[in-house]
């Protein structure tokens, strides 16, 4: 049995260490904090901009599709459909067609996977929809969403408030305490009540995604029931909805296969000494009472990009990877970091770490510098996922890579 | 094409041109102002919040220095609600000349200027956070003063008096007659009307577009661009503004305002008004200069950079040299006597804190042109607080937190503790629905997260209250440019979320907004 350590508890983290774990390995999960599941939409992005199997094969070769390979984005989503599948939150989609769902803004995501109550919203169904929004809710606007997407020709039969029983309470609640709520069957018996007059002559409507945290499925088959129509959930600001229910169901299977978690401290990459500096032997963790050495025959780093903390941008022009100190490709100088649109590509999206087609880090001359580590997710270079739309799907095609490599 | 007529016309909307508009109104004078943005747009809302003591020019510029001390008396009577009474220190710090403390006090005495030493354990036990190596320190009359505020209440009173103000109209012409300016031709920036407006006397009080101005009328003005950063750091850390004692330089004044303190500032020669664009090098500087004062600065972020263009007075007889050493008092060009031009006169340069002293000799002159003898009254009438006294963040949490209603406000902007009606109400105010002029009205957006989550909230509600424009990228762009330069650690992270919500979340890009 190897022993695993994945550092960051992301996407990444979840799904390599679940992998590794049910493949009977022992795997310690570290991470710092969460990961920024509640920061997506918790769909599946592969490629956004085009179909997405022609675009793949034409990647540049650093690209991380390009690394990790065709056969372990299909392997990796397959895995993740059966997740989803047992987790009862099934995913619909496919890596070769995208679907294509309303945002909070009226605009388009293309998306390979969605969960099936983000799903039932695909634009290219052609049953008419309506889209709602909920009294007193700061984090979503129906009009606003209604009005940019009859902009683009899409027909939205009408747009509603609806009400929710909280009279005699004084609320400036957030998306995630509606959910919770939601989660409650005497909650949604009431709110059903107060929605079903609004449904006349609606077949198919847009909520923002409130519909439950724990066991949202149920949720969603319930409250259609309840109110005759078909349902969609539309992703709101964060606290994102479906981002935190993938980060439930992830950490719950990883929990329940035996993958150790610790939560909280840094890590701080430990190298391996007798191995002449070729391998690593894990990592020093700074818990409150000192620090405290975890090692392992594997590392596989998942602490993510900038965002996460993966990536740490300085001052003075350079920029450093968080835990090994492995060097990471950018271009030296801040002033070439940043373009004056924030909607344009921007060049740092695309710095990180550039590893091998077995996801482990290369020096200058292209060779492995550990044997034994291996990088994932937000963390490698060579992509710039806000604009390809490609950042779950490298999340879990190289993921699947560094533990297929690695352990199996 | 529509015409009116009036008996003063002033071009531009920030301190100064509003000073004198006021002005004008209390001598009985009727006067329209026109201004090509919104209020302070210009160099008057991009400063770093000072109220001068006239501390900072007592050497280099004796009679800016006397002005600025008479003028923060004034302010304080006339318009307490626009300052902080923060107070102000200059202190020596190793780095700075020995000699140069007790020149400077010595010339305060002389001036008029109110400065009292006190032990360098006694500033320290005002501010903590002071670098314990100062050597001297001097406490002084300075205080924050919101720009934004002082030029709503002087809109406010001039409107109460009978005086016109119209935002986003822009002077394309000045007519003349022979020898004489006789009219502007005005466009309407959101209708895209042409207007004529015809008047007595027009004052040309548009700050760095002055030169720009006057060339409307054929008349070259000797005025040098000049270009100020600052950078705004997300906590306020000090109560006091700290001046550096020392010959005045870059980099050596921090100004607490609101729930920030503001780093200022840089000189740069630039060519034109909207040269605002700002180098890494001056980021850097202004960073290792605040540093120097508060060395605790070096571990906190830096929230947003920006800058403002001050129009400097550079006679023919000052040699091109570095713009730090021109006079920063103001300028006032009757072009009756200068060029020989009837009808116009221009003003500039200056600082805010004497921008009423600007406006009384500027109005002087006026009366003198138009021959009537009214006596200024600016200096003793105050100006009423406007109901869009936004600025103080502890005002609005008590404000929020006293709601007897059967709803809790919303909070659309958290940083800043906007509320939703406080923005319909702002929208329903103005005629445009540009959610840049909501930002400067209630700060909107102008917290740590740099309107990460407020703006998607803020264009639902414009879209709402006003469809159906929105804007909401262009809104966007602004924000994102001032967190550019500063565009590494945390600040860096910040915009990535930006991304994640607007590119990745909302696919922002993806839609094509209504344009202006």
């Amino acid at each position: 049995m190897t022993e695993v350590l994945v550092v960051g508890a992301g996407l990444t983290g979840l799904f390599a260490s679940l992998l590794a774990a049910e493949h009977g390995d022992a795997v310690t999960l570290v991470a710092q904090g969460h990961g920024g599941l509640g920061l997506c939409h918790g769909c599946i992005d592969i490629w956004g901009r085009a179909t997405p199997s022609r675009a793949l094969s034409r990647l540049r070769k650093s690209h991380p599709y390009r690394l990790a390979g065709t056969a372990a984005l299909h392997a990796a989503v397959e895995f993740f459909d059966e997740i989803t599948q047992q987790a009862k939150y099934p995913f619909s989609g496919s890596i070769s067609r995208n679907l294509r769902l309303p945002t909070a803004l009226g605009s388009i995501h293309p998306t390979a996977l969605a969960p099936q109550s983000l799903a039932q919203g695909d634009l290219d169904d052609g049953t008419p929809f309506a889209l709602a929004g909920i009294d007193n809710l700061r984090d979503f606007y129906p009009q606003l969403a209604a009005s940019n997407l009859r902009h683009t020709g899409i027909a939205v039969q009408s747009v509603l408030e609806l009400p929710i029983p909280l009279d005699g309470i004084r609320h400036d609640f957030s998306t995630s305490d509606l959910a919770q709520l939601f989660d409650q069957p005497n909650w949604r018996e009431e709110t059903a009540r107060f929605w079903k007059p609004h449904m006349t002559g609606i077949k198919r409507l847009g909520l923002p995604a409130v519909l439950g945290l724990r066991d949202p499925q149920h949720v969603l088959e319930d409250m259609q029931q309840r109110l005759g129509v078909t349902l969609f959930e539309i992703p709101t600001l964060p606290p994102c909805l479906p981002g935190l229910r993938l980060e439930v169901i992830l950490r719950r299977r990883a929990l329940n296969t035996g993958v150790h978690l610790i939560e909280g401290p840094r890590a701080v990459g430990r190298i391996d000494g007798r191995s002449g500096g070729r391998r690593v032997s894990g990592v020093v963790l700074q818990t409150a009472g000192g620090p405290r050495i975890h090692t392992a025959d594997v590392v596989i780093l998942a602490t993510g990009g900038i965002l996460n903390g993966g990536i740490v941008f300085h001052q003075n022009g350079s920029v450093q990877e968080s835990v090994f100190d492995i060097p990471v490709n950018y271009d030296e100088g801040r002033d070439c970091w940043t373009t004056a649109s924030p909607i344009d590509s921007q060049p740092y999206s695309g710095y990180g770490i550039m590893v091998n087609d077995h996801m482990q880090t290369l020096d200058a001359k292209g060779a492995p510098i550990f044997e034994n580590l291996y990088v994932a997710g937000g963390l490698l270079g060579g992509a710039d996922r806000t604009m390809e739309g490609s950042r779950q799907g490298i999340d879990l095609a190289t993921a699947y890579r560094a533990v297929e490599v690695a352990l199996f | 094409m529509p015409a009116l007529s009036t008996q003063l016309l002033v071009i531009g909307g920030g301190s100064t041109g509003l000073g004198v508009a006021w002005d004008a109104c209390l001598r009985g004078l009727k006067v329209v102002l026109v201004e090509q943005g919104d209020l302070g747009q210009g160099t008057s809302g991009r400063y770093h919040g000072l109220l001068h003591s006239g501390g900072r020019y007592v050497i280099s510029d004796p009679t800016s220095a006397r002005d600025c001390a008479v003028e923060n008396r004034v302010l304080r009577h006339i318009a307490p609600h626009t300052i902080e009474d923060t107070g102000g220190l200059f202190v020596a710090t190793p780095a700075d000349p020995l000699d140069f403390p007790d020149r400077w006090f010595a010339a305060c005495q002389k001036l008029g200027v109110s400065a009292e030493e006190i032990t360098a354990t006694e500033a320290l036990r005002l501010e903590p956070a002071l670098n314990p190596r100062i050597s001297r320190a001097f406490l002084v009359q300075d205080g924050s003063l919101d720009s934004f505020d002082l030029l709503h209440a002087l809109t406010a009173a001039i409107k109460r008096a009978g005086g016109q103000v119209w935002l986003k109209h822009r002077v394309e012409k000045l007519i003349l007659n022979v020898n004489t300016v006789v009219a502007a031709e005005v466009r309407a920036l959101d209708t895209g009307e042409l207007i004529t407006i015809r008047a007595d006397l027009f004052i040309n009080a548009t700050g760095p577009w002055a030169g720009q101005m006057a060339s409307m009328a054929e008349i070259q003005l000797p005025i040098t661009l000049d270009k100020g950063s600052m950078v705004a750091m997300a906590t306020r850390t000090i109560h006091t503004i700290i001046n550096r004692c020392r010959p005045p330089s870059d980099g050596d004044i921090i100004v607490p305002i609101g729930t920030v303190a503001v780093l200022g500032t840089t000189d740069v020669e630039v060519q034109q008004p909207t040269d605002i664009a700002i180098e890494p090098w001056e980021v850097d500087f202004l960073l290792a200069q605040g540093e120097i004062l508060v060395p605790q600065l070096a571990h906190q972020r830096p929230m947003r950079a920006w800058a403002g263009v001050r129009p400097l007075y550079r006679p023919n007889t000052v040699d091109l040299g570095s713009t730090r050493e021109l006079p920063r008092s103001h300028i006032i060009l009757d072009h009756a006597d200068r060029d020989g031009l009837q009808g116009l006169i221009s003003v500039f340069s200056g600082k805010l804190t004497t921008f009423r002293l600007m406006a009384e000799q500027v109005m002087d002159l006026v009366c003198k042109h138009i021959g009537i003898a009214a006596v200024c009254r600016t200096d003793e009438t105050p100006l009423m607080p406007t109901s869009r006294s936004f600025y103080k963040l502890p005002d609005r949490l008590a404000k929020l937190e006293a709601t007897t209603s059967h709803y809790f406000p919303q909070v659309i902007c958290e940083c800043e503790l906007v509320t939703r009606s406080a923005i319909e109400e702002a929208l329903r105010a103005t005629s445009t629905h540009d959610l840049d002029d909501v930002r400067r009205d209630l700060r909107l957006g102008m917290g740590p997260c740099q309107a990460g989550f407020c703006a998607y909230r803020a264009a639902g509600i414009a879209h709402e209250v006003a469809p159906p424009g929105s804007w909401l990228t262009a809104f966007l762009e602004e924000r994102w440019r001032g967190m550019v330069p500063l565009g590494w650690g945390h600040t860096l992270r910040q915009m990535e979320l930006m991304r994640r919500i607007y590119l990745e979340l909302l696919q922002t890009h993806s839609i094509s907004e209504p344009t202006k």
